[in-house]
């Protein structure tokens, strides 16, 4: 009987044309965007790569020339320049080739186009050079007889005073969140299939309720087959997700991409137990629920940053608590915990969260769905 | 005006979901220009960073302080997961650990591992705060060497480091205002996605009931003659469009608390082009008759698209070549094209603009052309065939 | 006693200040087509859904083979066959998996339920739709599938509530035969409609139900003795003379008389030779008339009348 139920959920499923629309290609059409869109923002933003830049002589500046050919032979130089003129120098600054302009005479000046930590970098190199003419003139003007030594302080090879102590092997870019969330978002879409459970067994919200109540199949039997199914689906979409987002797109997601998986099935199965709950409740219509669902999972996802990805970071300052208890952040926390951290407490912590809420929500599932009389149908 | 009137009717039930979009899109259009300048003056970027102090000498508070003062300070647990979520998340730019003895070397002119920073990769702010740190270490250094104190030597640092520099912006006049404020543009910039959601679903979902086979069938039935009823059909689109239009050119001056003037005329006309070129979308789409879960995920598609696409999200400098290429053969391209010219992100020239206007409005010829032409292989031939194979099922 | 398949005494429901079922008591013994007739909102297909379990109810007591009906009682539940007012089965499966997955719920065994399933499908003649999905489905064949998910599993007693709604003729005969057949087959039927000649047709003994009430009860025969209507004689007249009217009116067993649109009307009660006296009056009248025709009482008669005065009694 079990199984038999069973079979047919997963064929009900199978061919539900909302289910393949919203939880398969919506996700795959979606996570498609964002690839496009932020697959090289943090490349480009955060990530250091040499800084374009065109160099417009004024006057003749041999020192400067120097100094930009020294910076230039490093293995990862910070700069590279490009000497040109004045309307060339513009145009590509217009049109992104370079990120400034520095016009080289007796004194240095930047033009740019944004506002943003490239330009400070850029400044900042400006300004090192009159820095450096400042001192050594301090050292001349003040200390003649030291001027070598000043010089050979200034000059000098020096080791980097500062040693870089990485925190983490993972993957550091921060708009990946967006595929994290991306995944959440389809584990909590879980919930319409779990919200069907519900109504095919409920003799007040369909037909189908009615005429399942009438037969002598055992209610929590069939009630519990409709959730094994829906896990099933559930687990197929949020398998198929993960392998489009980690194979077709390429998201780095870290090097325990096996842990991906369970994660996000549980997180769809949470989804599920969600909408079973929802689902069960009585008293609400199939389409209030459908709206309740809905807007309850996307402000879930708005909260874990789906829309704006530093709002789980905002919500952590100002009310903590709500990460640790809503599930689309507890789903995408556990693919950050997996990329980042080196070790597993969080990311377990996590997951027993998310088992907790699940256990719950079934729970008060069966507890309502137990009903076996309506008042009206 | 009857089909009108039902029209009207239909389109109630989908107003609240369009008003979502609308509202959502105002508060945060609020929210950015509350928090944004008004002027397009150059800054320099204030990182947040985050200092621990394990040498806890006058050198080392001096140097925090002076870093402080040209960037936000910020406190953190000294806790590696705290440290990772912070940097992640950019709540922090940069970590720094002066390490114990810092006064010493540097006293002593060693230089070589003076600080540790954190950091989870190479991004600029570490790259940007280590030439800072190695700049700030060789100018006590010389300083050092001229034979100043440790005092001396560190107040001329800092005297030297805080020298101004001259940086200019490109295109911008010298007093720091645009033709065509930030935010204005910034509020222009996002408005298709808005459009493109809002008329859609409303647009979409009534010519789609009006058109159902049965209601189409019955209508043609009656005595109202056919030009009339689809005259009434496009007003009422075309109002509920302009009506959406002109909310959003209303509610825009009000937030963004200036009139249109200038150039920003050309930003309105942009707009209420695009307008058309969506209401022109949305008829052609509703022409297949898609069923409400497709239409949805049409206009998802769609509005999330274009806008991921053509840069109304983020700047088209982000997009890579071949991702704007293919943008061209989409109106959004076209829009924020001349927007981006409008704006003075992108050189401006008149005809510039008015050559996207003229592109924009290809595609509502072309969007015509299509929809007629799907109507006409829909209501002929092919729709009968169909329809008699229905039947001879039945 | 063994022969009473269900059993429904003294039946109370109330949504709130409306009392939907009142008071409402039913036995249907093994073997019958038992119809249950009345208006749209007259409480039949609540009646049902108590009678399943669907509903609770706020007094009364339900039996179904002897034994108390609850929700749980699985293995009364095993022996009905229910067949709704709206079809009930899955828009994501086809014919042949609906009807497996309905019965499926009934029979574990698989080889006895592939053959029920054929069977059921037969029955309602849908051979040639087995892998159709129900959206491909006319209104008939989709009521046939109902019908088919409802009977596979081979119910004792079987309970269809308007299982003909919007349905063409063709198929209603379909379905009206088959009802006698599984009938015929040792089903006891329950069977609710608004449609007087359905329940005519098949039904071996009727209620008829108003305003949550039994009103009536008894075999097609019984409930029309308990209407004064016998015959109805219709005769085409143009020109009808007051006195002959008059004449007409006053014949033995006529109770009522009605002329308009050329017709005359006749209602008798009772009697023999109604119709050779009214034509005698015409006759020496030397009045022409064009067509003449009688009809018996139908259940429409009956209905009408009794839920008719059922109503006039209220008001007054």
């Amino acid at each position: 009987m079990f199984l038999h139920i069973l079979k047919y959920e997963l064929k009900n499923g199978l061919r539900n044309k909302d289910l393949i629309i919203w939880l398969i290609l919506f996700p795959i059409v979606l996570g498609t965007f964002f690839k496009i869109a932020f697959g090289s923002v943090y490349e480009k933003t955060e990530k250091f790569s040499t800084i374009p830049v065109a160099v417009v002589e004024t006057a003749e500046n041999q020192a400067f020339r120097q100094v930009l050919e020294s910076i230039e032979s490093a293995d990862e130089p910070f700069l590279s320049a490009s000497f040109v003129n004045k309307e060339k120098a513009e145009k590509m600054l217009d049109d992104g080739d370079v990120e400034g302009i520095i016009f080289s005479g007796d004194k240095l000046s930047l033009t740019v186009k944004e506002k943003g930590i490239q330009e400070t970098m850029l400044s900042a190199f400006v300004k090192q050079y009159s820095v450096r003419e400042k001192i050594a003139t301090d050292a001349l003007t003040a200390a003649p007889e030291k001027a070598q030594e000043v010089i050979a302080a200034l000059t000098g090879e020096t080791v980097s005073s500062c040693r870089e102590i990485p925190l983490t092997q993972g993957n550091p870019d921060i708009y990946i969140q967006y595929f994290y969330n991306l995944i959440a978002m389809v584990a909590l879409f879980g919930c319409m299939t779990g919200m069907h459970i519900t109504i095919t067994n409920q003799a007040d919200l369909s037909a189908l309720g009615a005429r399942n109540n009438c037969s002598p199949a055992h209610k929590s039997l069939s009630v519990l087959a409709g959730f094994a199914g829906s896990c099933v689906l559930q687990t197929i979409c949020m398998v198929i997700c993960v392998t489009f987002l980690a194979f077709v797109l390429r998201v780095d997601f870290g090097d325990r991409l096996p842990l991906v998986y369970p994660a996000a099935i549980l997180g769809g199965i949470l989804g599920v137990a969600f909408g079973f709950f929802v689902g069960s409740l009585a008293r609400v219509g199939e389409k209030a629920k459908t709206a309740i669902l809905m807007t309850t999972t996307m402000l879930l996802c708005f909260f874990s940053g789906l829309m704006i990805g530093n709002m789980k970071a905002f919500v952590a300052e100002k009310v903590p608590w709500l990460n640790e208890i809503n599930p689309a952040a507890l789903t995408s926390d556990c693919f950050y915990c997996l990329n980042l951290y080196e070790d597993y407490d969080r990311f377990i912590s996590k997951l027993i969260t998310m088992a907790v809420i699940t256990v719950i929500f079934i729970f008060l599932g069966f507890i309502t769905s137990r009903r076996k009389k309506y008042a009206s149908i | 005006m009857q089909v009108f009137k039902a029209m009207t009717r239909v389109m109630r039930k989908r107003l609240l979901s369009a008003m979502i979009y609308i509202i959502v899109f105002l508060v945060i259009s609020v929210f950015i220009a509350n928090v944004s300048n008004k002027d397009n003056k150059f800054e320099l970027t204030k990182l947040r960073i985050c200092v621990f102090d394990e040498d806890d000498t006058p050198e080392s508070r001096a140097l925090t302080e002076f870093i402080g003062k040209s960037n936000d300070l910020v406190e953190l647990e000294n806790d590696r997961d705290t440290m990772i979520d912070a940097l992640y998340y950019m709540q922090v730019n940069y970590v720094l650990t002066i390490n114990k003895g810092y006064a010493e070397k540097i006293a002593a002119g060693d230089t070589a591992d003076l600080f540790g920073s954190y950091h989870i990769d190479e991004s600029y702010s570490v790259v940007y705060m280590g030439q800072f740190l190695d700049e700030y270490t060789t100018s006590v250094k010389a300083y050092l060497a001229m034979g100043r104190t440790m005092d001396e030597a560190v107040a001329a640092t800092e005297e030297s480091l805080s020298q101004e520099t001259q940086v200019d912006m490109l295109r911008v006049d010298k007093a720091g205002n645009s033709h065509f404020s930030v935010d204005f543009s910034m509020y222009f910039q996002y408005m298709p996605y808005v459009l493109v959601s809002a008329v859609m679903i409303v647009i979409c979902q009534v010519l789609v009931t009006m058109s159902r086979k049965d209601i189409r069938f019955r209508t043609n039935c009656s005595c109202l003659r056919d030009s009339e009823y689809t005259f009434q059909l496009f007003f009422g689109s075309g109002l509920f469009v302009l009506g959406v239009w002109l909310l959003l050119m209303i509610v825009g001056a009000v937030i963004n608390e200036e009139m249109y003037s200038g150039r920003a005329w050309l930003a309105v006309f942009n707009s209420l082009i695009f307008s058309v070129v969506v209401a022109a979308i949305a008829v052609f789409v509703s022409s297949f008759e898609p069923k409400d879960n497709v239409l949805n995920l049409i206009t998802q598609i769609l509005g999330l698209g274009m806008s991921f696409l053509c840069g109304v999200f983020i700047p088209t400098s982000m997009l890579s070549g071949s991702v704007l290429s293919a943008a061209r053969f989409m109106p959004a391209y076209w829009y924020i094209k001349a927007n981006n010219m409008i704006a003075d992100i992108q050189p401006y020239s008149f005809e510039g603009v008015m050559k996207c206007y003229g592109v924009q409005l290809l595609f509502v010829a072309a969007l015509v052309l299509l929809t007629l032409l799907v109507r006409r292989v829909k209501y002929s031939g092919a729709a009968i065939g169909t329809s008699v194979k229905k039947a001879a099922v039945s | 006693m063994s022969n009473t398949v269900v059993k429904i005494k003294d039946l109370v429901k109330r949504y709130g200040d409306l009392i939907a079922l009142d008071h409402f008591s039913l036995e249907i013994e093994q073997g019958e087509i038992f119809g249950l007739l009345g208006p749209n909102g007259s409480g039949k297909t609540t009646t049902i859904n108590c009678l399943l379990s669907l509903l609770s109810f706020d007094k009364g007591d339900i039996e179904i083979f002897g034994k108390k009906m609850t929700p749980v009682s699985y293995d009364i539940k095993k022996e009905i066959g229910i067949i709704m007012q709206n079809v009930a089965v899955f828009e994501e499966l086809t014919v042949y998996e609906n009807i497996d997955y309905f019965c499926g719920l009934y029979i574990t065994d698989k080889a006895k339920r592939r053959a029920c399933v054929e069977e059921a499908i037969k029955f309602v003649g849908l051979e040639d739709f087995r892998r159709f999905y129900p959206k491909k489905l006319s209104g008939g064949l989709l009521r046939r599938l109902n019908i088919a998910c409802g009977i596979a599993h081979k119910p004792k007693l079987i309970i269809l509530d308007e299982p003909t709604v919007a349905v063409d003729p063709q198929s209603r005969n379909r379905i009206l035969e088959g009802i006698q057949q599984l009938n015929r087959d040792g089903a006891t039927v329950i069977y609710t409609s608004h449609y007087m000649e359905e329940v005519e047709q098949i039904c071996t003994r009727i209620a008829i139900m108003d305003k949550g009430r039994k009103v009536a009860e008894g075999t097609k025969d019984e409930l029309k003795r308990m209407i004064k209507n016998t015959e109805t004689i219709t005769i085409e007249i143009l020109e009808l003379p007051e006195k002959v009217y008059g004449e007409i009116s006053s014949l033995p067993h006529v109770y009522d008389t009605s002329h308009s649109d050329g017709k005359l009307s006749v209602y008798c009660s009772g009697g023999k030779h109604n119709l050779t006296r009214v034509l005698d009056v015409l006759q020496k009248n030397e009045l022409g008339f064009g067509r003449v025709y009688t009809e018996l009482p139908t259940l429409n008669d009956v209905f009408l009348e009794i839920t008719g005065t059922a109503l006039r009694d209220k008001e007054d």
